[in-house]
């Protein structure tokens, strides 16, 4: 009996022992009251450079600030490109990556994803009014870019469906346009991206629909429990409040640039 | 490992083997129509009506001075712009048309616009090829018929196109030669023919060697086909041509 209590004791000190022994980062940001978040520079609307005041800016980086507004800490941005991401939250420079951050198993091996905040995934581009549903799709002429996944998923889930391959987007929007295909399928954020820059972009729409998805999440450096819980709790909390609704507005609502409607909120079930 | 399996899956192979078809389809197509519209076109070449003679070597500048890629895509998008939006929706449904067992499927717009291109450009070659060889044929041959009382249409009928074909048909089996490899441009519009089958092997299953290896290997072989056939033609099919004809 005293031998097991002192089991006991013994476990639950060194348990404590351990945790005091790593310095927990949360309390860091905490004390310093400075999170440091690797973002985009150059990838609209995710994060890249404000032209009028220099700034970063972007869907990312207001996900983070809204993070950091919660943790009642200041939020320092630091720029990065898609293969620094995971060596700046390895090496310690950064506490959290907030750069449309893409949750695969072959990441999860060497960082923590937060609940995932966005998702991407193979949409389609149509005459208005076209394409409603993806099971349209069977007996449709769809135009894709050679060699690109999302090729690959269309054949793979609609064999009915013809498709025919372009050497690019444009080249694939020009068939569009001139009838030759009933719909072009893409990546949804760059379809929003090449509709923005057509003139008759009133004629064509982006279904709200996707046939597969990716799902972008915050890096969390491994092991870091209580910091991810806090990130996952914000995030949810963000979504129940509005704020996340809001915040994608701003970059992908009806009155921005690009507008792609919201198929994924934070808590979402995720479809594979 | 099964050798089939080790080189590609069957399933590549299907690919491979249905676009191969394709490009055999579409350069028979071809070569057939661009050898009947040459042969018109080199006979307007030499008309004595000036009009006539005019435009035929307008065509044969504007279709020979420019890039087949560029011919390729103003048929598939630009051409396909100025048609009115039913055409085009007729063009791009399914059709088909069955008589007893037999089905005839309307082509793709892609192949047809392949076929148009490929067909424009490729007739502008092979008139030239059939007016080389009715200008390789002697003055004095001409000369000879005249002395004889021939008219223009019986000279040129029975003195000056059979050995004009005879001199034309080697230059004509590079051109058909040429239609074949040209008709691999045609996968920049969509057309599922070899070479866009190879790209589209070598993006599913990483096996690139195999992918273009296995098309390079088909197209030779289809070009050396051709080279065969003109051979054998040019041993036998001369004689017959001599013997029955000239």
């Amino acid at each position: 009996m005293n031998l097991r209590v002192l089991g006991a004791v013994i476990a639950g000190s060194l348990f404590v022992m351990s945790a005091a022994a790593h310095a927990d980062r949360l309390d860091d940001i905490k004390k310093a009251g400075v999170l440091r978040v690797a973002a985009f520079d150059s990838n609209p609307p995710f994060g890249f450079v404000d032209p009028k005041s220099n700034q970063i800016v972007g869907l990312d980086v207001d996900y983070a600030r809204a993070l950091a507004t919660r943790l009642g800490v200041k939020l320092e941005i630091q720029p990065t490109n898609p293969a620094n991401r995971i060596a700046f939250l390895k090496s310690g420079k950064v506490d959290l990556v907030f750069a449309n951050f893409t949750i695969t198993d072959d990441r999860k091996k060497e960082v923590d994803f937060s609940t995932p905040y966005f998702a991407s995934g193979t949409q389609f581009i149509a005459k208005k009014g076209t394409l409603t549903s993806p099971q349209q799709l069977n007996g449709l002429r769809i135009g894709a870019d050679k060699g690109t996944t999302n090729e690959q998923q269309v054949r793979a889930q609609f064999p009915s469906a013809t498709i025919i391959a372009y050497d690019d987007t444009p080249f694939a929007f020009a068939a569009l346009r001139t009838g030759n295909v009933q719909a072009i399928t893409q990546d949804g954020p760059k379809l929003v991206a090449l509709l923005a820059k057509v003139p008759d972009k009133a004629n064509y729409e982006i279904p709200p629909f996707t046939i597969s998805n990716d799902y972008e999440g915050v890096g969390v450096p491994k092991g870091e429990t209580r910091l991810l819980n806090v990130v996952n709790d914000t995030l949810k909390d963000l979504e129940a409040k509005g704020t996340a609704g809001t915040i994608y507005d701003t970059w992908f609502g009806p009155k921005s640039a690009a507008p792609l409607p919201r198929l994924f909120r934070i808590g979402d079930p995720q479809k594979s | 490992m099964h050798l089939m399996n080790f080189w590609l899956e069957p399933r590549y192979l299907g690919w491979l083997a249905h676009g191969f078809l394709i490009t055999l389809i579409l350069s028979a197509c071809v070569s057939v129509c661009a050898t009947l519209l040459g042969f018109g076109l080199a006979m307007a070449r030499i008309a004595q009506h000036r009009a006539v003679a005019t435009a035929a070597k307008l065509y044969v500048l504007v279709f020979r001075n420019s890039p087949l890629l560029v011919q390729l895509l103003f048929w598939y998008f630009g051409a396909a712009m100025l048609l009115p939006s039913a055409w085009m929706t007729w063009l791009n449904t399914p059709h088909v048309l069955s008589a007893g067992p037999f089905a005839l499927h309307w082509p793709s717009f892609e192949l047809f616009a392949g076929w148009l291109g490929l067909t424009c450009y490729s007739t502008a070659f092979i008139a030239e090829e059939f007016r080389a060889g009715i200008r390789g044929v002697g003055i004095a041959q001409y000369q000879a018929s005249a002395a004889l009382g021939m008219t223009r249409y019986a000279t040129l009928r029975h003195v000056v196109l059979p050995q004009a074909v005879r001199i034309a048909t080697p230059p004509l089996a590079g051109q058909y030669m040429n239609i074949v490899k040209n008709s691999s441009l045609t996968m920049a519009i969509g057309v599922a023919e070899l070479s866009y089958a190879s790209r589209q092997v070598d993006t599913e299953s990483f096996r690139t060697f195999q992918a273009f290896g296995t098309a390079t290997v088909l197209y030779v072989g289809t070009v050396a086909l051709i080279e065969t056939a003109l051979v054998i033609w040019q041993h036998t099919g001369v004689r017959a041509l001599q013997r029955g004809r000239a």
